[in-house]
């Protein structure tokens, strides 16, 4: 170990502080962004050791109990801590904002360099597929696939991951068309490269930058679409702890008085998808070459 | 000319393969999806007769392809079908509904053009500084709150705890709507009625939701307008107009705004897709008796038929809005040609 | 700039102006619930609130007063039983008319009860179960001839789909879904009120009748309007914008409306029960020590003060509390939350620690209300409270839950219950008889227990009919094809200057004798 972790904690604030001064405000906004990710995380991957109740027990204290130092966030109606369920939402909503991500971006990509890359009539009709689909409004295409498929993990993964494709398409394949036409890339068709080789070495490295910044936008939509499916009540079910679900479950109890049911769930879900669009924000400014201009 | 009647025609001609697609989507998903509507909806008792019977009567035996064949078909005649549980033709259904969605996404739009564009030209005004960063912040986390949540806290504080507006429904209880429910767009109808009682009850039932729904909406259009307006803000007609000593204010709020408008008009177009996505969430959490919660409420009873009609309608309305869109930046910008 | 300022201080007076005056002369009442209206036809409704408004548009030829649960005379002066109960002879009141003026007779009643039969609704078994025709015997009289004898006949006239309908309005072949549809664009019918607006969802407005001839309403107008959440209801009564309101309320709001105090509170018992049901022909329920064992569990008292705020009655018999016969057997012989009781009897079947009884544990989660999550949950934790259970829970909406149901898909799942007509053994049949549990999924027959049914069904003798009731509660803690949870009890909100509001288990709310107090 060449540093002690406090030290290398160290170096890496200056290292990010000196970008910082390099970049200017955009970098801090991604570091911001980054950081509340990481946090929730974290919060996620240690939800055990973290949550002070089982999420799903149903006697760790008086019902309807507002905040209070033995809980943080109060109680449900069913005596549940609502703290500790924060905590576990966490795993469902980034679980499955994630994956549908993964899954979106790498069928995307993959699609729209193929269709990009050998153009032809099946590019075109692909095309207009994805345009269709990409102008149609997202979540009311999610309520529909989310209805008619049993409420589970998969099938609201699979909600969430379909109406992003188009978005991926567009942009890689878009990319494709023009460096396609690049010299370089002639040059490979001429030494008889095959295809695939040419779009792997020589295209989507051009293009991961631009489908970062689309995968992190991604993320923070798909957590808001997951939050919105699940405050219907499709897509998963109620036995699942999630974030979205207890915000529709709380609301009934507001005019009572007890806000600290809609309120918790609402601001973390608000709070994660902020974290992505900063950090896909920072990124972009970033990446972005005009961002010298400004 | 002539190439603008090409334009708008070949753009026209382009609208039906995308709907066409778009209705395709909507078939798939609903009538291959698993699970069989007819015994689900008569569940129970029914005898297999009777679900036979139904099936029939539904044409749901026939091979799939004549059904998309017929499906297609119908929707030319704009004819969407029955709900299968109440009995009623699906267009009458959503005409019922169609009005109330539009007079809130009419309203929310307003709001959101109110709020973004005004702030997105401040941002661009004031670029680099702390209310530009300030604005632009605003603009991410308003995007991020979830719109029901929005709601709610809203209802909570401007409902509830002060007590201004109503919270839920597009009239008050003891307003008769029979007396003035004609066209469905009770602001209409109430003044066609001469009812201004009942206008003003329709106006104060529609500040919440249209608030809601444009706040949500203003972040992405802080963001489109302020980009626009750095852009114009470069160009030459602007340091002309400074060099002639207009004066500042009115540089950036009367001509940039106005040469930045018709890409902010085009974005409207694209936003509408938002806005309805926004508007079925809206509606749930007010009880606004518009398409988006038709929608959710058929969707928990099985109705297939009304599901697959909103949905179309709503695919139908994408399409003619996109199609509008880009006539008129086709109309205003002479470098757009097919 | 100045303009738009003044045109907006232009807008507020005038509208304060206006919200001063009321759009409404007369003593209209404004009546909220979270319902929803399904047809506005006799012969396919089958929901209580479309029913609730049958009951103040039409008459039967008997009824119940408001508030009560004894049958009296309404449209039929008096009947007779004839044919060893075979037969049931009705004089009807004479000189009556529908609210348009046609004259109301024998004709319209066959002509209603066989259009009931021709359409084949989803009530329409509560006719064709047991009538085999009408006879028309001369103007006023009218007989029904039953398939078998039925001890509660009377109390099926009662229900909606034996009104009488007009001929010249109704089609005789189509199912009416609302009033516009019809030939004069109005519902008519021959009760106190008439439909004079419908709007699905929106609003329904009842007008006087002005051909009926009975006690005039003590008010003018009823207006229903119709909510999609009940916290939107309870804030709208709270904020003065209804009158009264009922079905369904949250439980919190239950609890706050009860506090205030410029809300009165009605209170009745309901009729409505829930229970689990067990699928008796599936392993390992088809043995009934593995019922008792699961039903042992059930801690009633938890589940309404986890889910219900303690609003709730917990039910320890099939048959309901205030039902003649009803008696707490589950009480005798399980308790709640019997842990020690519900180990031994699993034990005796075979499932302990490390060899759990494994289930699906199904709800729906729409059609009750949705507290069913809630339950769903409590029961879970109760049942694996034991640690010889393992508890899966899983839902389907209400379409697909009977269509579960049908397929033997559900081992273990909850049921609710409004009855259709007042009497035990629409309780009990209902689920234990063979023919009534295969439709409802329990899959439960005993011969001994039909021969039961069929004796109480046909004896028009109440002290026999007591003592088949009693006993059949008693064999249902032996053999649990299902196991009641709670009964529910009815909430009824109103502003302190509403008189007259009563409400029975007969769920026949009547808006006739309400009035708003000066």
């Amino acid at each position: 170990m060449k540093y002690s972790p406090t030290e290398a904690l160290a170096r890496l604030i200056g290292r990010i502080a000196r970008m910082g001064q390099k970049y200017g405000v955009e970098w801090w906004i991604l570091v911001a962004g980054a950081v509340i990710i990481l946090g929730v995380i974290l919060m996620a991957v240690f939800a055990g050791a973290i949550a002070p109740y089982n999420p799903s027990d149903q006697n760790t204290g008086p019902q309807l109990a507002p905040p209070s130092a033995d809980h943080l966030m109060g109680t449900d109606n069913l005596q549940r801590d609502v703290f500790s369920r924060i905590i576990f939402g966490a795993r469902t909503i980034l679980g499955v904002a994630i994956l549908a991500a993964i899954i979106s971006s790498i069928t995307g990509i993959t699609i729209g360099l193929i269709s990009g890359y050998n153009g032809g009539a099946f590019d075109r009709l692909l095309s207009l597929i994805m345009d269709s689909v990409y102008s149609f409004p997202g979540l009311i295409l999610a309520i529909a696939f989310a209805a008619m498929l049993e409420p589970g993990i998969i099938s609201i993964t699979f909600a969430v991951a379909v109406i992003y494709i188009p978005t991926y398409f567009r942009l890689v394949r878009g990319q494709t068309l023009t460096i396609k036409e690049e010299l370089y890339v002639e040059a490979a068709k001429a030494i008889g490269a095959p295809g695939i080789t040419i779009l792997w070495k020589y295209i989507f490295p051009n293009v991961i930058a631009t489908t970062a910044v689309v995968f992190t936008m991604n993320v923070g939509d798909a957590i808001m679409i997951e939050a919105a499916l699940t405050y219907l009540g499709l897509g998963l079910p109620p036995s699942v702890i999630d974030w979205g679900m207890d915000l529709a479950m709380g609301k009934k109890f507001l005019p009572s008085g007890q806000w600290w049911l809609i309120t918790f769930p609402g601001a973390m879900i608000s709070l994660l998808a902020v974290g992505f669009t900063m950090l896909g924000e920072g990124l972009s400014e970033i990446l972005n070459p005009r961002l010298l201009e400004r | 000319m002539k190439n603008l009647l090409r334009y708008i025609i070949a753009r026209t001609f382009l609208t039906i393969p995308m709907v066409f697609i778009l209705l395709s989507i909507v078939f798939v998903v609903i009538r291959v999806m698993p699970g069989d509507p007819v015994s689900a909806m008569l569940g129970g008792h029914a005898p297999e007769k009777v679900i036979e019977q139904k099936k029939e009567e539904l044409g749901l035996n026939k091979p799939l392809i004549v059904q998309y064949g017929s499906y297609l078909w119908q929707i030319c005649r704009l004819d969407l079908g029955n709900s299968m549980i109440f009995k009623q033709r699906v267009i009458d259904t959503i005409g019922d509904k169609l009005p109330a969605t539009i007079e809130l996404t009419f309203f929310g739009m307003l709001i959101t053009l109110l709020v973004g564009v005004p702030l997105g030209a401040y941002a661009a005004d004031k670029r680099r500084s702390t209310q530009d960063y300030s604005i632009r912040l605003y603009g991410i986390v308003i995007y991020c709150i979830p719109v029901y949540w929005l709601g709610l806290m809203l209802q909570m504080i401007f409902g509830i705890w002060l007590d201004i507006f109503p919270i839920a429904g597009r009239t008050g209880a003891r307003v008769f709507v029979a007396g003035f429910d004609k066209t469905g767009l009770y602001i209409l109808d109430t003044i066609l009625a001469g009812d201004f009682a009942a206008l003003w009850d329709v106006l104060i039932h529609l500040v919440l939701p249209s608030v809601t729904l444009g706040l949500t909406l203003s972040g992405i259009f802080i963001r489109l307008t302020r980009a626009n307006m750095l852009d114009v803000l470069k160009s030459d007609y602007i340091l002309a107009a400074e060099a002639r000593g207009i004066r500042h204010h009115r540089v950036v709020y009367k001509h940039a705004i106005m040469n930045a408008f018709v890409p902010i008009l085009t974005m409207m177009g694209l936003q509408v897709a938002l806005l309805m996505a926004g508007a079925v969430l809206t509606e749930t959490t007010f009880s606004w008796p518009g398409m988006g919660r038709l929608l959710l409420e058929r969707i928990y009873l099985r109705d297939y038929p009304t599901i697959q009609g909103v949905i179309v309608i709503f695919a139908l309305i994408v399409a003619a809005v996109s199609l509008v869109v880009d006539i008129i930046y086709a109309l205003v910008d002479p470098r757009v040609r097919y | 700039m100045k303009s738009f300022k003044l045109i907006f201080v232009c807008l507020l007076t005038l509208g304060i102006v206006f919200l001063a005056s009321n759009s409404f002369a007369r003593d209209t009442l404004v009546y909220g619930t979270t319902e929803k209206v399904t047809d506005m036809d006799p012969a396919n409704a089958y929901d209580f609130h479309t029913w609730e408004i049958f009951y103040n548009i039409y008459r039967g030829l008997l009824g119940y007063p408001p508030g009560k649960t004894n049958l009296v005379p309404e449209l039929a002066e008096s009947y007779k039983v004839v044919d060893e109960g075979k037969g049931y002879v009705f004089k009807l009141k004479p000189g009556l008319k529908f609210s348009d003026g046609t004259s109301f007779d024998a004709n319209a009643v066959k002509w209603s009860i066989d259009r009931v039969m021709r359409i084949k609704g989803d009530p329409s078994w509560l006719v064709t179960d047991f009538v085999e025709r009408v006879e028309v015997l001369d103007k006023n009289q009218v007989k029904f001839v039953l398939k078998n004898p039925v001890a509660y006949f009377p109390a099926l006239v009662a229900t909606p789909p034996y009104y009488p309908v007009n001929p010249n309005v109704y089609p005789p072949d189509k199912i009416v879904q609302d009033p516009s549809a019809l030939k004069g664009g109005k519902l008519v019918g021959l009760g106190p009120y008439r439909a004079a607006f419908f709007k699905r969802d929106q609003e329904v407005a009842l007008e006087l009748n002005p051909y009926y001839v009975g006690e005039k309403p003590k008010n003018d107008m009823v207006i229903i309007r119709y909510f999609a959440d009940a916290t939107t209801m309870r804030l709208a009564l709270e904020k003065g914008e209804l009158d009264f309101a009922f079905k369904s309320f949250n439980p919190s709001d239950i609890s706050d409306l009860q506090k205030m105090s410029n809300i009165k509170t009605i209170k009745g018992q309901g009729p409505y029960i829930r229970y689990v049901c067990f699928q008796n022909n599936t392993e390992p329920f088809t043995n009934k020590i593995v019922r008792q064992g699961v039903a042992a569990a059930i801690n009633r008292p938890d589940i309404i003060k986890k889910v219900f705020l303690g609003q709730n009655e917990p039910l320890y018999s099939m048959v309901p509390m205030g039902m003649w016969t009803h008696t707490d057997n589950f009480k005798e012989v399980f308790g709640d939350g019997n842990i020690e009781k519900s180990k031994e009897l699993l034990a005796q079947a075979g499932f302990n620690e490390t060899n759990k009884l494994k289930f699906d544990f199904w709800y729906t989660p729409s059609h009750y209300g949705d507290t069913e999550v809630d339950m769903a949950a409590v029961l879970k934790e109760q049942f694996e409270a034991t640690g010889v259970m393992e508890v899966s829970v899983k839902s389907a909406e209400w379409a697909t839950y009977k269509n579960n149901w049908k397929n033997q898909l559900m081992p273990v799942y909850l049921l609710g219950w409004y009855p259709d007509y007042i009497d035990p053994d629409n309780y009990t049949a209902a689920f234990a008889g063979t023919a009534g549990s295969r439709g409802n999924g329990i899959y439960f027959s005993d011969p001994t227990w039909d021969a039961m049914f069929v004796e109480e069904q046909k004896t028009p003798d109440e002290s026999a009919r007591e003592a088949i009731f009693k006993k059949i509660q008693q064999m249902w803690t032996d053999e649990v094809p299902t196991a009641p949870i709670f009964q529910g009890s009815l909430y009824l909100f109103a502003q302190k200057d509403i008189d007259g509001i009563m409400i029975s288990p007969t769920l026949q709310f009547i808006y006739a004798p309400i009035e708003k107090m000066k």
